[in-house]
Formats: structure tokens, sequence, C-alpha cells
């Protein structure tokens, strides 16, 4: 748990500031004044016992789902599961009132409790309540969520989504998938197929089989279909695919040797990617259907790595035009670019904040490899990472944790999916069958 | 021993050949159903009315079969949630040197200085915040205060802090921690605080908070103010929270309330208060640390969270 | 002679097959290089086995360049000549990098190299309806170690003679 204490109170606090002016009546109107400037920085301990089964087929679901929501809301590192084990009490009434005081003897500060029914028809319908148990109160409203028994980690995620979401603010992303590349085989042989699964490697499925060569794919702003580089014809070629029946075709690029490095407009009606002709890679963009081809670098140096801004009026891309790679905005049309990338090292894979206030990206330098995150001006850079090999980030659905692959050294060398916190707090390895490369977030489903 | 290579080579290629071609591939059945309804606050017939509505996403749930032949393969089994590791071990790399979320402490040590300094002193209360200007060379007893911040301080450049020529000091000696003659007072003061607005005359008003309890008081809220489950919107909104504390310095849940906000949204001050209002209520559980003598001063508090420090920057 | 034999043997049963070249790394047991041939060995100058091994199919590239150096241009001379020499054959250059970069900014490095393999080419003589390129990017490393000795190797271009028409 790379959660740390982040400081101590040894230290600090500015002025204080007291009212009610000295000498005055004894009776004091003014309250005492001070600040608080100085707290701490550790997983809030929240507690989780097994959801109420309302029947008896609901009863193995509802321990399932209670772990399920736990594993989300612990695996963000900004909370802590205070084991069963530890509880005084437990819930064994989904309407009966909460004993705050045995859940506050045992630290809890937060607790979910829930109830599960499965009906006849195989519906599924999970209800659940946060309590605050310091305020002695409930944190928003109760919610209740229906869906088929086989969706139930869907709802689970839905739960710890929204509990995430009212303790800290923002919304989650734990109902979300990511598509990326399983990889096989030895190094110099090695195959590769895209997968999709649960955003916590759940639901492995494939989506194409090995015999080609498949790259990076990425998610569409709706979720539904996935830009991917292909090497079907020969020739690597950006393909469009659609999750629900698997169907894939070539985008219809201008002519060129090569087309790769997709991404979609934020609306998900517009592609922008890079084009090769002639050894000279410049950046394009134009419609998911083919229509209104534009381009958008004509520089001799190699353009590639575009993103769009969420707002969709402009783009992050790499160009090695200075001489070594590096990050530059410009506008959605094209024009005059912006270098915004100027630590020492090479900068690769820029991708903007779901947030719109962050670029993450890829730094090489020094024999070493980071995953990053710089303002979109460039300023404020922290590096989150560092290994043999990092690189090709992507952003949760509310930008606050990244994605990335990471690979390790030498002959046996293989890739496996990290995440970070964008605090840099939090690394950790995204379980899932085999070797993974170049994940690609969906949005929250 | 070429020859048997050769061999070997074909075989695989065969091997692979068949592996390949027989492709197996699956798709996720994309949206389940789904529906999401309030609990408690809505009647059985709303409810109902929620639950049927046909706005509920279509469930595609049918394996897809593409056209790739069956491969003698099997699909990789999904794997357990449970069982995910946490990640730490050796072979992770963090980025100390640049990650490190080591406090800036530019603004942190003068305040030791002068916190150091109002221990011994009385009168606080008469200063008002320009006093806070002296340079911290000013103060006089740098030399205790070394030891405690040296790790800090050679990096550090100081806020420049004043510090006015004092008047007299009230010689007030240290507030009497433990109040017993003044429970009766308090007591009463509970009584008639309960409902109405303080009654001057029965309650301790003694001399106002020294620096030293103040800064007990911001240390004790501030030990359990946890902002690390906030988003970085909340992260950025100020929020005051006023609180009502009983004589015995216990924070009185019912009396907190968010005061005012700045920085954020409303959603993002109401996590912001929470937050906050969980640092107070959790660390005043067995009451702060304050001389009872001056209940009057610290009945009614209003606390300023600031959370600009703490942010990653 | 026993190895021409082995050589001939080996062509036959990989089959006709490996020679649509273009996606020689597709499926992976046939990617480690075995090369594709058609009848004729290495002592036939007019075979993509002479022009594999005598003359050499490959050139390689500094860090993160795509000029060619003098042995390189030599090399490349030769496969001009060869290529001139022997009509019916076309001619895809694959472009490469070593792993020490971003997938997709390697991609375009390859293609870099890629050109600038085949810009010389034509520059001696070759028609340019017979060559075309590719870039496998860091995705087809020969050598697989993580040191300099192994990346120097993979910076490269790779010449694939083939008896087949380019297709698109």
């Amino acid at each position: 748990m790379s959660l740390h204490k982040i400081l101590t109170l040894g230290r600090m606090l500015t002025f204080v500031a007291l009212s009610g002016l000295a000498g005055l009546a004894p009776a004091i109107a003014e309250p005492l004044r001070i600040e608080i400037t100085e707290g701490v920085i550790e997983p809030l301990p929240f507690a989780v016992p097994d959801f109420q089964a309302q029947n008896a087929a609901a009863t193995e679901m509802s321990r399932n789902i209670a772990r399920v929501v736990a594993a989300d809301l612990a695996g963000t590192g900004l909370f802590r599961e205070i084991p069963s084990t530890a509880f005084i009490s437990t819930i064994t009434n989904f309407s009966s009132p909460v004993q705050y005081a045995d859940w506050r003897a045992i630290n809890a500060q937060a607790l979910i409790s829930g109830a599960v029914s499965v009906a006849e028809d195989g519906k599924l319908t999970v209800g659940f309540r946060v309590f605050d148990i310091f305020s002695q109160g409930q944190l928003g409203e109760g919610l209740q969520l229906a869906g088929s028994t086989e969706s139930w980690r869907r709802i689970a995620h839905k739960v710890a989504d929204a509990v995430y979401s009212r303790i800290t603010g923002e919304s989650g992303y734990f109902d979300s998938r990511v598509v990326f590349v399983n990889e096989t085989g030895p190094k110099n042989a090695r195959l590769k197929r895209l997968a999709i699964m649960d955003y916590d490697g759940a639901n492995l499925q494939f989506l194409t089989d090995s015999s080609t060569l498949v790259l990076s794919p990425r998610f569409s702003p709706t979720g539904d279909r996935v830009l991917y580089t292909s090497y079907e014809t020969g020739f690597p070629q950006i393909f469009l695919l659609q999750i629900a029946n698997v169907g894939r075709a070539a985008l219809p690029t201008p002519s060129g040797n090569m087309s790769f490095a997709p991404r979609f407009s934020p609306d998900g009606n517009q592609v922008v990617f890079s084009l090769e002709q002639g050894g000279n890679t410049d950046i394009y963009r134009m419609d998911v259907s083919g229509g209104n081809p534009q381009r958008l670098t004509s520089a001799p140096s190699i353009e590639t790595g575009p993103s769009f801004s969420p707002d969709g009026s402009q783009i992050v891309f790499t160009s090695d035009r200075s001489g070594s790679p590096q990050l530059y905005v410009m506008g959605a049309n094209g024009g005059e670019a912006q270098r915004i990338s100027s630590g020492p090292g090479r900068y690769n894979t820029p991708v903007w904040s779901p947030r719109g206030d962050l670029i993450v990206f890829t730094k090489q330098n020094a024999g070493r490899f980071h995953i990053g995150v710089m303002r979109t001006d460039g300023s404020e850079e922290r590096l989150l990472t560092a290994s043999f090999l990092d690189e090709g980030p992507t952003w949760s659905p509310n930008g606050r944790v990244i994605m990335f692959t990471r690979e390790s050294q030498g002959a046996a060398g293989s890739s496996a999916l990290y995440m970070v916190d964008i605090t840099g707090r939090n690394l950790r390895r995204v379980t899932n069958q085999g070797a993974a490369s170049d994940p690609s977030w969906s949005p929250l489903q | 021993m070429k020859f048997g290579l050769y061999i070997s080579g074909i075989a695989h290629g065969v091997l692979i050949a068949w592996l390949l071609f027989g492709g197996l591939f699956t798709s996720q059945p994309k949206d389940d159903l789904l529906q999401v309804s309030q609990v408690s606050i809505l009647s059985e017939a709303q409810f109902d009315a929620l639950t049927n509505t046909d706005a509920e996403p279509e469930s595609i749930a049918p394996e897809v079969s593409p056209v790739a032949p069956s491969r003698p393969q099997p699909p990789d089994p999904v794997p357990e949630l449970e069982t995910e590791p946490e990640t730490a071990p050796a072979d992770i790399d963090r980025v100390a040197p640049e990650v490190a979320p080591e406090p800036a402490p530019e603004v942190e040590i003068a305040p030791v200085v002068q916190e150091e300094v109002a221990t011994n002193e009385v009168g606080t209360e008469t200063q008002p915040e320009a006093e806070a200007a002296a340079p911290e060379a000013a103060t006089t007893e740098i030399v205790t205060e070394a030891t405690e911040v040296a790790d800090l301080a050679p990096t550090t450049s100081l806020r420049p802090r004043a510090r006015p020529n004092r008047p007299a000091p009230d010689a007030e000696p240290d507030p009497d921690p433990a109040p017993s003659e003044t429970i009766n007072d308090a007591i009463a003061e509970a009584l008639t605080n309960s409902t109405s607005t303080p009654t001057p005359a029965t309650a301790p008003t003694g001399p106002p908070l020294s620096r030293g309890e103040l800064r007990g008081l911001q240390v004790s809220v501030g030990n359990c103010w946890n902002v690390g489950s906030l988003s970085s919107e909340a992260m950025q909104t100020t929020v005051v929270v006023g609180v009502t504390l009983s004589p015995e310095a216990k924070p009185e849940v019912a009396s907190i309330h968010m005061v005012s906000f700045t920085g954020g949204s409303d959603a993002a001050a109401r996590r912001a208060y929470e937050t906050a209002r969980r640092a107070i209520i959790r660390c005043g559980t067995s009451g702060y640390n304050l001389p009872s003598e001056k209940y009057e001063h610290w009945r009614e508090i209003e606390m300023t969270f600031n959370p600009e420090n703490m942010r990653i920057k | 002679m026993k190895h021409i034999t082995k050589v001939a043997f080996v062509v036959l049963a990989l089959g006709a097959s490996a020679c649509t070249n273009a996606g020689r790394f597709d499926n992976a047991g046939g990617g480690a290089g075995a090369g594709a041939v058609v009848p004729g060995s290495v002592s036939d100058p007019t075979s993509p086995a002479y022009f594999q091994q005598t003359i050499g199919d490959r050139i390689l590239f500094e860090v993160d360049q795509a000029t060619l150096n003098d042995a390189a241009r030599d090399v490349l001379a030769q496969q001009a000549t060869w290529l001139m020499a022997n009509g019916a054959f076309t001619a895809i250059i694959e472009g490469h990098a070593d792993e020490q970069g971003t997938r997709e900014y390697n991609l375009a490095l390859g293609a870099r190299r890629a050109s600038a393999v085949q810009n010389y080419l034509i520059e001696r003589g070759v028609a340019a309806s017979r060559l075309r390129t590719v870039s496998y990017g860091k995705e087809r490393p020969i050598e697989i170690c993580s040191d300099e000795a192994c990346y120097s190797l993979n910076r490269r271009s790779v010449t694939v003679i083939s008896a087949a028409g380019l297709t698109s």
C-alpha cells in the first residue's frame, strides 16, 4: 500500500485569526475563528458487511456483490476496508437503524449496507445506503438498481461508483471496460489479439484472433466501437470494430503506405490519425465514415499520437520537428502548433484527460521510461512512474486514474497493464490473463 | 541437427496454423439491464413506475461468433477480482524523486517558530494579522526551534513574519487544565446554552486563548482532517464550518454547519464540508483540550478548512 | 552439397505460401527469418537466396536515425543491381526499430527507414513500381536481449524479395 501519510502536523498552520476584540464586553458575540491548513492524506476506512439477502436465491449474490464493491473501493487507494472480523455488530436488517457507536468504535468512517433479491425471472435487485458514521447520517439517499443476474458485477460496480461519488465528490470509474492487446509467444514471434475486459480484469473476451498483428486499440466515447491498427492487409491500417457483433472494416483513409495511431473525436463522429506517405508521417482528421479528410500537419518530420481535447477544439500530438519527439498542441483544424513539453528527454503518446486539465504522456529519459502528467500548457510536469519501459497511458473515465503498459526487460520480457492514481500513489498491476499491452479505457457505462 | 530443426519448424508451423485457424472469439454481452432508482425517497407507486419504465437499455446478449472457425484452445478463464493482488512487490518502480509528495515546506516553517514563541505568551488575541510580518530572525527562540525544524530548514525560505512589540503580557499563568471549579458553571452554561443565546454572566469567560491553545486545537482537528478521499475539485474548495462546543469541549453534532465556501462547486463544497465535519466530530469525541475557564471564547468556533497546501501541485 | 539439398528440401516443405511476404510475420512460426526463397540456391546469383545471403538483405541504422551510412549504400547498390538484373522480382522493404521507443513513434520511424532504402534503390534505377515499404516499428525484433548488442541489429531494414507481384 503506497498511501502514506504525507505530513505531520508538527509544523504549519498559518496565522490564527481571532475574533472578538479583546477588552470588549464579556458577551462574546463573534465565534472563535481558526484556520486549518494541514490535515492528513490517508485512505478512508470503510466497512461493507455482506449485503442482506432478501430471499434464498440471493444468498450467494449478496456476498459476492459486497465483495466486488469493497474491492472496487479499496482498489482506488482512497479507501481502506475494515475486515469483517473486526466488526462489533453487523447489519441484520437493511431497514433497521445503524448502531453508529459500534462502527465508530472500529473507526469505520463510512458504512455501506445493502439488500439483494433475486426474482423468479432472474431479475436481480440491489438496494444500498451509505452512512457517514461519525456524522451519524446517511450520505445521500438510498439507491436501488436492477438488472439480470448475469450482470451482477456491473450492478456491484455501479453501487461502488455511487459510493465513490458520494464520498469523494467526483464520478467513479468502476462500471467501465478496457480494450487492450493480449500477447502470447516469445518476444521475436509475438502473437497479438484484441481483447476486452472489465476495468478490474473480470469478463475477459477476445475480439480478434492472433493471425494478424494488431496494435493500439482505442475506445469510442460511446464505448460501442474500437479503432485499432491491424496488419490484416499486410500493411498497417486502421480498422473500426463494432464491439456488439465484432464486425470490423478498414477505415477508408486517404491513400498512403500506412495509417495508424487513431483516436476518436469527443463526439465520436470523427477520427484523428497518422498517415504515412513516402516515409513522412503526418496527422489527418476525417469523419469516421471516411468523409471530409483533412490534413492537419505537413512537416517533413514525424507527427503522430494525436489526441483531442475533451471540448474537441484542440489536438495534442507528438512531433520530432525539433530533433526529438516532443509534445505540441494545435487547433482541431491544424495550423500553428505550440510546443508544450520542455523538460529533458523524449515525449510521446500524449492523451488529453477527460476533465480537460491535464495531459498524460510517455517520457523517455536517461534510459528509463515514465508515465507523467502536465497541465495543458506544459507546466507542472509530474512523473508518476519509472521503469525499463512504461508507455501508452489511458485515462479512467473520471480522469483520476491512469492505466498503462509496463514491459519488463530482457529476452524473456513481457508486458502487463498497470494502474496509478494521478497523485502518483497506488500503483498496482491489473489482473488479467496473460501478457497485455496498449490499454484503452471505455467511458463509464 | 539442422534437419531436425527443420522438421521441428515444420511441425511447429503446422501446429501454429492449426491453432490460428481455429479462432474462437466471443463477444461481450453489451448492455445488461440496469436501472437505477432511489430507495428511500420513493413511494411504492413511484418505484414501480421507475422500474417498469421501458427506458431500460436493451440487453445485447447474444454470443457472437465471428467468421473465424472455433479454436481448440478454451477461452481463458475469467480472473477473480478478489484474488487481485495488491501490487507492491519490489519490482515496481516508484519514481520517488520526481513524484516526491514531500510537502513544500516553505509556508510551514514560520508558523512553527511563531507558535513556539507564542506558547509562552498571552494576549495574542489582540494581534491583528498584519503583525505577522516580522522576519523569522526577529524571534529570539531560534535555538530551540532549530532542533525541530532542522531537517526542513536548509532548503526552505521562510515566510516573513512580523512580531510586534508586545504589550506587557497579562501575566497569565498557564491555564488551569483541571477545570473542577468551573464545572458548576459549565453545567449551568450548558443548560442555558442549549436553548438560548449564551448568558455571559454565568459562563466563564477568562482571557482569550493563547497561541498554544489555539494551535493545539488546530492540530487536533487537523489530525482528523483526512482529505485523502477528496476529489481534486473538492481539494480546491475552502469551507468555513461553524460548530458549537459543549463545556466539555465536545462538538455538538447538530450544531455543525457550513458557513461559507470558496473555490468550488456546490457539490465539491458539500464533500469538503463533510470531510471537515467528520474531522471535527472524530477528533472531538473525547473533547478538545481547551481551558474551560475560557469557555465563552471557544464555545462558538468557525473553522476554515483550507486544503491549498495539501494539494499536489 | 548436403547443405544445398537441405535448403531445397526446406523450400519445398514450406511451400510456395511463404512467398506472400508482406505478411510473413503474421503467422508466428514462419517469421524467424527462414526467408522466402524460390528454387535456386545461394550460389545461384539469380536466386533470392543469393540476394538475401550473399548480397545481404538488411542494413542497420543508428539510434533514431534513418540515414544510410557508406556500408548501407554499398549493400543497397548491390541490391539495386540485382533487382535490375532480375526483373521478375519485386521487393517489400521492411523498416524496423529497436524497443527503446513508444509503439507508434517507432512505427513512424520504421517507415522513415524503409523509405530511405526505397528512395535509394529508386535512385539507383529500380522502378518504383517494384518496391513497397512496410513498417513494423518495434513489433518484430530479430534479437531479443535488452542491450545495445541486440538493439543495433534490430534497427534495420530488410529487403524481402518476392516473385509475386505487389498488390494494392
